[in-house]
């Protein structure tokens, strides 16, 4: 296993950040590593910029990622994702979205908006390895928008690139979602899994 | 309240578990009240503030099966006041609050030092360094200098629940309140925390008199002062070899002295680094471990000092090893800041610079991220879709025509300073908005309206509401009630009745208080109506002394919540494509997330929208409508 895996998950307030983030920190730990999940409540969670990071290790001490230290950056909203990439560097992976949610400064057309294709244009310009989702898509498929970021987990776990097995992050949902929405969680998983593995193929 | 069951539900579980040595993921908040159950607490309260709430909440949701007693208080003196009687009569009990309401609590706090306590007490401020949800980043570690009164400062969940528990232990060997202080980082981090035994106490004690000791006329507090002094000598003693502290031994190149979240960021810049040095952890940093300090820091010729905020170790270690001629390197060189959290990068870069190493790879990113920066939409915290804050706000707009002030409060009204509603002109603290009106009015000509939420109007604005009435201030207070203290988590308070044990109890009426601070003219309205909130903002701009508007509207988040959970139907609004005429009136003045815009034309997010109808009511051209598609 490598040293240390720093995951810093970014999006939306109402997207499911912090599930994402305790989904992943959860299956850390029960596949026996040492673990830091940090959030930030209040204020962000009014439809704010929220970012949370996962870090994974045989001893983490700090919650929050160093700056260009992030081995994976986990992006919920294509904004949000460019918001906190000064915690990336060249070497990322990145895991995005596509899914936009427009923040109402440029919904009310107060502020200039930002275009998909300029920030793929920027993610492709600096980054090796990025894999770009449409999770809604694949959410509307599993039978729900709110499993947005479940999808995009699953499209994670499918790059070999986190200390934690499926099964771990599959056993971790068990423990953290409702009964009653695991199936369509599971779901969301599975296709996000799935969506991924042909999403590597393809660019191979 | 509107919360996420099923984690409540698996919270509970671990909050409760007699499985020790098991391990969960827990925040340290959620930590710390793990440990007060294993110590055996029996009372708890609080007044919720980010990052505190999760303690009490936690707490709030098992206290019926942890056989404990749990309630929210008005506020946090009177939080403290509360448990202190309970430990009074030999009971657990443990207060929690945000550093800003230890400012409320400390009158209380700091002559409780003197009486001292019985059952053990333990008061946890929960400090916001980088002001993350906060009106300011004050350093709660003076309040137990100030008290003279032991402090904890965790670095993780673990030590959190472990160290809260032998803080019971502590204040009642000593019979002294123990101050229990994390940040943000600590309290809002989930660590692996593993289960320890959960200990017996008292359920039910007695109150012993003893005027001498409980009684603070100036004669018995003197000698009650002398006894708080002689108590913290022990503790100090104790401190000197407490297990709390320790060395992590890496030669003796370099020394380094911190303490809480610091310390994790100062583990993986060494780490980073690759430097070699020993680091002292003090884990109570009150009262402090001087001869500890002065035997780690003879050891090397320069000494840092990494804490967050102010130099409140580095100041204690300079005062303590003055003689000894190691060079301490903390705030006073500027080696870090004394504003904002720390970070394992910003010690890391400071650490470079000062030793003269290349900085970790990555850390120079070739990514010019100021250049993305720059095209970026800025993406604040703002009012939810439905928000009746929104509507009280466009109706202040709209009757006052921007001729009057406004002094705001704390809570989710504060964030009406926003485009393109911008209420809110003064924002000091809990009930400032009344006080400062006040002395506003009398100042200028400008009509003065003090904005604050329901939770805030009990917790702090009776006595503004009181002196307005008495010295005849003409201010218009409106109070935003949204059955709620929304902001912090939807906790309960005085208006909604319900108590901390999820009992119905007697609600408090905020018309009536209001009436019986004297105020004589009332209104109370709903704010999605209106035209009737306009025309009542209008009178009380009329009446010639100190007015009072009531607006009640559940928060729309919860109203949205219960709606679903009873099976009812939510409609949204829709916009007439044919009557609309695009003057977008209803997006620049409301500022609603649920209304979009798309290509020069506009229409309401069904997901988001939640039927509230204010914009129906402000759109010229009659080209919102309620949907009959019932979608939910």
């Amino acid at each position: 296993m490598v040293e240390k895996c720093n995951i810093v998950i970014a999006g939306v307030g109402g997207q499911g950040v912090l599930l994402a983030a305790e989904i992943l920190g959860n299956g850390a730990l029960i596949e026996g590593y040492d673990v830091r999940v940090s959030e930030i409540h209040g204020m962000a969670q009014r439809g704010g910029s929220v970012v949370c990071d996962v870090r994974i290790g045989e001893r983490v001490y700090a919650p929050t990622t160093p700056d260009g230290m992030a081995d994976i950056m986990l992006g919920l909203e294509p904004i949000e994702t460019l918001r906190y990439l000064r915690f990336t560097s060249s070497e990322t992976l990145i895991v995005m979205n596509i899914k936009p949610v427009k923040p109402v400064s440029v919904l009310m057309g107060m502020v200039k908006d930002l275009s998909l294709e300029n920030i793929i244009q920027i993610i492709n310009r600096y980054y090796a390895k990025a894999i770009l989702i449409d999770a809604m898509d694949i959410a509307m498929k599993a039978g729900n928008p709110v499993v947005q970021n479940v999808v995009m987990l699953g499209v994670l776990a499918s790059t070999n690139r986190l200390p934690i097995s499926v099964n771990a992050i599959k056993e971790s949902l068990k423990q953290l979602v409702s009964p009653k929405y695991l199936e369509l969680n599971i779901r969301a998983f599975e296709l996000g899994l799935k969506a991924g593995e042909t999403y590597s193929l393809f660019r191979r | 309240m509107a919360t996420n069951w099923w984690k409540n539900l698996v919270r509970s579980k671990v909050l409760l578990s007699r499985n020790v040595g098991e391990r969960h993921l827990l925040l340290g908040n959620e930590a710390i009240a793990r440990g007060a159950i294993e110590a055996g607490v029996k009372v708890v309260t609080t007044y919720p503030g980010t990052p505190s709430s999760e303690i009490a909440d936690s707490l709030s949701y098992v206290a019926k099966d942890a056989g404990i007693y749990m309630e929210y208080s008005t506020n946090e003196i009177v939080a403290v006041e509360v448990a202190a009687g309970a430990s009074l009569c030999g009971v657990r009990a443990l207060s929690c609050m945000k550093h800003v309401g230890l400012n409320v609590a400390s009158d209380a706090l700091i002559t409780l030092a003197y009486t001292g306590v019985r059952g053990g007490f333990v008061l946890v401020t929960a400090d916001d360094p980088g002001c993350w949800s906060s009106q300011n980043e004050q350093d709660n570690r003076y309040y137990a200098l100030l008290a003279n009164l032991p402090c904890f400062e965790p670095s993780n969940s673990q030590e959190a629940k472990d160290w809260i528990v032998y803080a019971f232990d502590l204040s009642e060997k000593f019979e002294l309140p123990i101050l229990f202080r994390t940040t943000t980082r600590v309290s809002h981090t989930l660590a692996p925390v593993e289960i320890g035994p959960i200990h017996k106490s008292l359920d039910h004690g007695k109150f012993i008199p003893d005027v001498k000791r409980f009684v603070m006329v100036p004669d018995f507090a003197r000698a009650r002062h002398v006894a708080l002094i002689n108590k913290m000598e022990s503790i100090k003693e104790l401190n000197e070899k407490s297990s709390f502290n320790k060395i992590i031994e890496g030669g003796e190149k370099l020394g380094f002295i911190t303490s809480g979240a610091s310390f994790n960021y100062t583990m993986e810049a060494i780490d980073l680094l690759g430097i070699e040095a020993s680091i002292l952890k003090i884990g109570m940093i009150h009262p402090f471990p001087e001869q500890l300090v002065k035997d780690f820091v003879r050891r090397f010729e320069e000494v840092f000092i990494v804490e967050e905020l102010e130099p409140y170790i580095e100041n204690t270690v300079k005062a303590s090893t003055i003689n000894l001629g190691v060079k301490i390197i903390g705030k006073s060189n500027n080696f870090l800041p004394k504003n904002g959290e720390l970070s394992t990068s910003i010690i890391t870069k400071a650490l470079a610079k000062v030793l003269g190493k290349p900085l970790p790879k990555n850390f120079i990113s070739d990514i010019s991220f100021e250049e993305i920066k720059k095209i970026l939409p800025p993406r604040p915290p703002i009012l939810c879709p439905g928000c009746p804050h929104r509507a009280s706000f466009y109706a202040i707009k709209r009757s006052m025509k921007g001729m009057q002030i406004n002094c705001t409060d704390i809570g989710c009204y504060a964030l009406g300073i926003q485009e393109p509603l911008k209420i809110g002109d003064l924002l000091i603290c809990m009930g400032a908005s009344v006080g400062t009106a006040c002395g506003i009015s009398k100042s200028q000509e400008r009509p003065v309206v003090s904005i604050i939420g329901d939770s805030t109007f009990f917790h702090a604005a009776i006595p503004g509401l009181i002196n307005a009435v008495y010295n005849n201030h003409r201010i218009i207070t409106i109070i935003l009630d949204n059955c709620a203290t929304a902001m912090t988590g939807f906790q309960p308070h005085p208006g909604t009745g319900l108590t901390g044990m999820g009992k119905q109890g007697k609600r408090v009426i905020i018309e009536e208080v209001v009436k019986g601070c004297g105020i004589e003219h009332i209104e109370v309205v709903d704010p999605y109506n209106v035209k009737q909130t306009c025309d009542a903002l209008l009178r009380a701009i009329e009446y010639p002394g100190p007015s009072v508007i009531v607006a009640r509207r559940k928060c729309s988040l919860l109203a949205t919540q219960e709606k679903r959970r009873q099976g009812l139907k939510i409609i949204p609004y829709k916009i007439i494509d044919d009557k609309c005429k695009k003057c977008f009136a209803c997006v620049k003045v409301l500022g609603c997330p649920a209304i979009n815009t798309l290509n020069g034309t506009i229409f309401i997010d069904f997901n988001l929208c939640t039927g509230c109808g204010v914009c129906e009511q402000i759109c010229p051209y009659k080209a919102i409508e309620i949907s009959r598609d019932e979608l939910w």
